[in-house]
């Protein structure tokens, strides 16, 4: 097996690593450095559930090796809130009642960050479309898109990421 | 296939060359068990159901300008081959003269994974099924190889020999594809026929352009191709055929869209039988040979 | 509890508080199975599984995987003879002589990396004699079906489902009331049809996954996601030879249940596997593939219906025949087919039936419990029976319910009486908001516009004597702990326990907290999350340990003040006397009591409140008719309406809006009620559209999430409005009954009704996919 040395970082920390080759991301950001708020729903990049920021655009952490990762930044569901300040995306989701069992949350709120960087005042149809590789069973989406629509309008600034992240 | 998928990746080697030439002698010297990849949404995939098993994965992305998406308006559009799809549906020259490639890129999967995916990764997997693959056909696209005698043009036209199978070589990498700058007054519509609304792999797809075209009895261009229909993505000649031949009319459009049913050829699988792909051929022909015919007359 | 107004509903019934845990959630901190931390100890594990639909196992090598560097434990079926079950016994954690479903666990392996687990399973040799598949659930009654379980007749089962050894069939519940072929000759209006429902997954989030762990005393720790914690112990407990004290199962949170999570399917192989570890602890994590084929499947059904009606719409008879695709094992599923049988008119008023509901093996994947737990498979033909009738009479479908829809009072079929219900206020909800009646015009000329309308019944599918408990205790900072056994996956459990110990009590929603993960060492007894229960039964025991704690702080004030506990209350966590006007919070007394009035000495100490809650009046119902006083503990009733459009081109069909309308009794947290019927209706609409488990020769061919399609966030309906009717249910909290699974009944055939609506057709079974609507508009003429 063939070890790398890669240094990344994630969350705004600088992290230096050794993964063999056939480490994915999210093996990666789940084993080896105890940030399991990213899930592991699929492993085949159909579900979602393992959505981080990658250079500041959505991927299926399952479907990136962290070998490609070396001085890359990422940003995981914990890296969304700011000194205890929840995201607005975060605050959102809780308010309006889209968070049931809870597991297609992280990656549903990294989605909708990245959304909301790209395009500050998305529709219904943006919003759900931006959402589509983001299963969920339990809420029937609906909460969920009102509440990304709302955290649009929600005041800027609060987000711990901007735009040219 | 899927009752025996792992639960991760096999192990393999993570190769990274620093230039095209280093990456295609690797290739050419460990065939058979050396691939490159650059989005890896097929590779890893397939790497995990078992299906293919290579000791070695080349990442390409880094290599020479396959980041490089431009513009020319005498060469037209060259995309490079580690440009993701994000990028591509981006572009202000996709959008504002190759909207139809837009179109059938936004069609594919979801966001995480266009992030990811490739048009010319799109291409050299060779699927039936790809959604970009009809509009570079009909587009012309030629793509750029570097092979270990160094670089090449392949017109995309003799480029598919069988589902998953290219006329690629051992060593062989595609850094860009180029279409060739469009003809005036391009038009294009790209429907997908899925089993959800969108995201799904194609059930049919139905690729149309056209242009206006004074040399055609009809006074326009219009080709068409299908995904999913056949063992290679397929380009129905007869429908230029009658489109260019007389004027166009429902009727003819009717004619054209007869004509790609009985030129297709899908089989059953879990996602469709061949018997709705040939109907939904002939009716998603007509809409989008519709749409584009009402596109180029205004 | 009784009829209450809303002025005698305390703070905080009726509130939609937050969830209590979407904070964590929202910030990536719940913590689930895979997410807990075991260390470097911790041991990887993979399963063998058959790779043919029936077979005899003749031979199991080990040795090779055993050899494997980094392999530390390798188990068969040798190891483990217990069977397990929770209705019927009749699985055992590894094969022993016979595999009975491709996937069947044949053989388990403990690893240092699940990698190396993986590859030793190459290493496995395994020989079989393949024998002959029953693929048919009809097919599978008849005497030339291969048996499936020759030894059905030794196996143990509760005291209400029926096997019937010397053949496949593991439970057969009849309804015999009337004289239904007597009644035929009476009906102005016969509907004869049957319908195919296939096979559908839960498709939870979180793949199923457990961690064990056996010390060096033999007592077990299971770490899993589980809905059902206790009955996991107890179950495995027996399986094993143990006692339930020695098995101890905790459960973080849940990614998603809707019943494949309940009782006992993967974790038994986690703990066997376990006991040979040597006392390391062993992960065992489902792909999403083998979550597919060898968790908890919802079983196909094959539903004959034949109903009768006279001139007037009256239903006069009804002869439903049920053929439940029950797979390899029928542990729980039996009792899926005792619900349908018992619920076989659906929520009808129906004088003359014949009802027969078979559950029969199969050798497919393992039918379990399924969000609605038979209810959505028999509606989903019985509702558009019920359709058909009304429009051959030429009745008008919402007119035909309102007339034979179950009011207060109406007879069931299983002889009792239905309880006060808003069934009717439920179904004219749903028509008025679907502007019943009034059609507007396609939006295409390609398009065909239709509505239709379902009603829908389910009571709570358990025994008789399924019971909750709860503890209430104060903490020195006022804050209240709660105690359950009951798991959130979702649906909000923690939140309404937590609103409903604060109302009890007298305390802010935001002092309560709930004492999770449910850790059987530690939580009190709880039979499991399903059923749609908890809400009623774990909040009846919620209360009342409350109340107990109410009762206790009141008397020992009442003692230190000298005063009575009539005069005295607790509201926002302060202890007020009405009489004199001491006050006091909480806090001072939940532990450390109150002086004694004359200084000499201390009255009360730590606060406990305990509850507990059992129906006590279900009776038993006669194995030949059917019939008995009491058959359920109540039902919920309720009704939904769509309006769609199918496109012509192509026959997809979209969902322009869509109306529901439930009988929840009292809605605790109207917003988590209301999500429920939007997540239940989307997966109902799911279900209709795109889910079909594919089965060929006993393989499942879709497996993934590529090829097993499941509503995205897109694919919902432009509108969706939700409707909560409250008759109160009697012994309810607050009158309150469940929601969680309800939604997702009517769902299928609302959608069918208003298929037929627009374009004239019926198909024989769901998911009515584009090209089953198209292909079927071609062969009747309707398109070309």
């Amino acid at each position: 097996m063939v070890f790398h040395k890669i240094n990344l970082t994630v969350n705004d920390e600088y992290e230096e690593m050794v993964v063999p080759s056939n480490m994915t991301l999210l093996q990666m950001l789940r084993e080896k450095m105890a940030l399991t708020g990213t899930k592991n729903g699929c492993s085949a990049g159909e579900c979602g559930a393992c959505t981080v920021l990658m250079n500041g655009e959505p991927v299926n952490s399952c479907m990136v090796l962290a070998v490609e990762c070396n001085a890359a930044t990422i940003i995981t569901v914990e890296g969304l809130a700011r000194d205890k300040q929840l995201d607005p995306v975060q605050e959102a989701v809780i308010a309006a009642g889209g968070v049931q069992c809870g597991f297609c949350t992280p990656g549903i709120l990294m989605s909708s960050r990245a959304l909301l960087n790209r395009n500050p005042d998305p529709d219904e149809k943006e919003i759900a479309e931006a959402l589509v590789g983001n299963l969920c069973r339990c809420t029937g989406y609906a909460r969920i898109i009102r509440a990304i629509k709302e955290a649009a309008r929600m005041k800027p600034g609060t987000s711990a990421l901007s735009a040219t992240d | 296939m899927s009752l025996d998928a792992h639960p991760g990746l096999p192990e393999f080697e993570y190769v990274k060359p620093e230039t095209l030439a280093e990456a295609s002698q690797f290739l050419a010297a460990h065939r058979g068990e050396a691939r490159p990849f650059v989005g890896g949404t097929d590779v890893f995939v397939r790497m995990r159901d078992g299906v293919w098993s290579d000791r070695y994965l080349v990442d390409i992305k880094c290599l020479g300008d396959l980041n490089k998406i431009a513009f020319e308006p005498l060469r037209g559009l060259v995309i490079g081959a580690a440009v993701n799809m994000n990028r591509v549906i981006a572009f202000q020259a996709v959008r504002e003269k190759y909207s139809v490639l837009a179109e059938a890129a936004e069609s594919c999967a979801s966001y995480q994974l266009r992030t990811r995916a490739t048009i010319v990764g799109n291409i050299c997997n060779a699927s039936p099924a790809g959604d970009t693959i009809g509009v570079c056909l009909l587009l012309d696209g030629i793509l750029d190889v570097h092979g270990t005698d160094g670089m090449r043009e392949e017109p995309l036209g003799s480029f598919f020999l069988g589902p998953g199978k290219t006329s690629l070589r051992p060593g062989d990498i595609v850094t860009s594809i180029r279409l060739p700058a469009p003809p005036k007054g391009l038009a294009g519509r790209y429907i997908k026929h899925g089993r959800n609304k969108i995201s799904d792999l194609a059930i049919v797809g139905v690729t149309v352009v056209g242009c206006p075209r004074i040399d055609q009895a009809s006074g326009y261009r219009i080709r068409l191709a299908l995904a999913s229909v056949a063992p290679v993505p397929l380009v129905v000649d007869e429908v230029e055929a009658i489109l260019s031949s007389k004027k166009i009319d429902a009727k003819g459009i009717a004619e054209a869209a007869q004509a790609a049913m009985s030129a297709c050829d899908p089989i059953d699988d879990v996602r469709g039988s061949a018997r709705y792909r040939r109907l939904m051929v002939r009716n998603l022909s007509i809409k989008a040979l519709t749409d584009v015919w009402e596109q180029l007359r205004k | 509890m009784g009829r209450a107004s809303d002025a005698l509903v305390p703070h905080p019934i009726g509130e939609s508080k937050l969830r209590i845990d979407g904070r964590d959630k929202a910030i990536g901190a719940a913590l689930y199975t895979d997410d807990l931390q075991f260390g470097n100890a911790l041991l990887h594990a993979r399963i063998k599984r058959s790779p043919h639909p029936h077979a005899l196992i003749k031979r199991i090598d080990v040795s090779k995987a055993r050899a494997l560097p980094g392999v530390k434990a390798v188990v068969t079926g040798q190891d483990f003879p217990g069977y397990i079950g929770l209705y019927l016994q009749d699985r055992q954690i590894f094969c022993r002589d016979r595999v009975r479903y491709v996937g069947d666990p044949v053989v388990g392996v403990a690893a240092i990396s699940e990698n190396i687990a993986e590859q030793a399973l190459d290493l496995i040799d395994v020989d079989y004699v393949v024998l002959e598949p029953v693929l048919d659930p009809e097919l599978g009654v008849s005497a030339q079906a291969p048996l499936i379980h020759p030894d059905l007749e030794k196996y143990a089962v509760v005291n209400f489902i029926f096997p019937e050894p010397g053949t496949n069939i593991s439970n057969h519940f009849k309804i015999r009331k009337g004289d239904v072929d007597n009644t035929w000759g009476q009906c102005a209006s016969i509907v004869e049809r049957r319908y195919r429902i296939p096979h559908i997954q839960h498709v939870p989030l979180e793949p199923h996954i457990a961690v064990a762990k056996q010390d060096e005393l033999g007592e077990v720790t299971l770490w899993g996601s589980s809905q059902s914690p206790f009955a996991q112990r107890n179950l495995i407990a027996k399986s094993l030879g143990l006692s339930q004290s020695e098995i101890r199962v905790v459960s973080p949170y849940v990614g998603g249940g809707f019943g494949s999570k309940a009782g006992v399917s993967m974790e038994a192989l986690a703990v066997a596997i376990a006991t040979r570890a040597r006392g390391r602890p062993v992960k065992l994590r489902l792909t999403r593939e083998e979550e597919f084929y060898t968790a908890f499947v919802r079983q196909g059904l094959v539903a004959h219906f034949k109903m009768g009606c006279d001139a007037s719409g009256r239903l006069l008879a009804m002869e439903n025949k049920f053929y439940w695709d029950g797979g390899a094992y029928t542990e729980y599923g039996v009792n899926i087919t005792r619900a349908a049988g018992y619920s076989c008119t659906g929520p009808y008023e129906v004088p003359n039936v014949r009802g027969d509901s078979y559950c029969v093996y199969t050798n497919h994947p393992v039918g379990g419990p399924m969000r609605g737990f038979g209810m959505p498979e028999m509606h989903a033909g019985l509702e558009q029976c019920i359709d058909e009738l009304a429009l051959q009479i030429g009745m008008d479908p919402v007119e035909f319910r309102r007339l034979n829809c179950l009011k207060t009072g109406s007879t069931l079929v299983t002889g009792g009486r239905m309880h006060a219900t808003g069934l009717l206020q439920c179904l004219e909800k749903v028509s008025e908001a679907i502007e019943w009646g009034s059609k507007a015009p396609p939006s295409a000329p390609t398009k065909r516009r239709g509505k239709g309308v379902a009603i829908m019944w389910k009571a709570p599918a358990m025994p008789p004597n399924a019971g909750s408990s709860a503890w209430v205790e104060l903490a020195e900072d006022g804050q209240v702990n709660v105690g359950v056994g009951g798991q959130d996956m979702g649906q909000g459990s923690f939140t309404i326990a937590a609103q409903m110990a604060a109302a009890a009590l007298g305390v802010p929603y935001e002092s309560v907290r709930i004492a999770a993960p449910v850790d059987t060492r530690y939580s009190p007894y709880e039979w499991q999350t399903v059923a749609s229960r908890l809400t009623w039964s774990m909040g009846n025991a919620v209360v009342s340990a409350a109340r107990d704690v109410r009762r206790q702080v009141l008397q020992v004030a009442a003692e230190a003040w000298g005063e009575t506990p009539e005069d005295l209350d607790i509201v926002n966590g302060t202890l007020i006397s009405y009489k004199s006007e001491k006050e006091t919070p909480l806090k001072n007394l939940g532990i450390y009591g109150l002086p004694k009035p004359d200084g000499r000495g201390w009255r009360g100490g730590p606060i406990i409140g305990r509850g507990s809650f059992m129906p006590s009046d279900v009776t038993g119902l006669d194995p030949e008719t059917g019939q008995g006083e009491k058959a359920v503990v109540h039902y919920t009733t309720g009704a939904q309406a769509v309006e769609l459009e199918v496109d012509l081109d192509t026959g997809r069909i979209e969902i322009i809006r869509g109306v529901g309308a439930f009988d929840v009794g009292r809605a605790i947290n109207p917003e988590m009620v209301k999500a429920q019927m939007e997540g239940g209706f989307v997966q109902g609409v799911s279900s209709a559209l795109y889910e079909h488990l594919q089965l060929k020769n006993g393989f499942v061919q879709n497996p993934n999430l590529v090829d097993y399609r499941i509503a995205t966030a897109v694919d919902i309906p432009g509108e969706l409005q939700s409707f909560i009717v409250e008759v109160p249910q009697d012994d309810g909290p607050w009158g309150a009954r469940g929601i969680g699974e309800h939604s997702m009944v009517p769902t299928l055939p609302a959608i069918a009704n208003a298929i037929y609506d627009a374009v004239g057709i019926r198909l024989e079974g769901p998911p009515f996919s584009a090209e089953k609507v198209f292909l079927a508009m071609l062969d009747a003429g309707i398109v070309k």
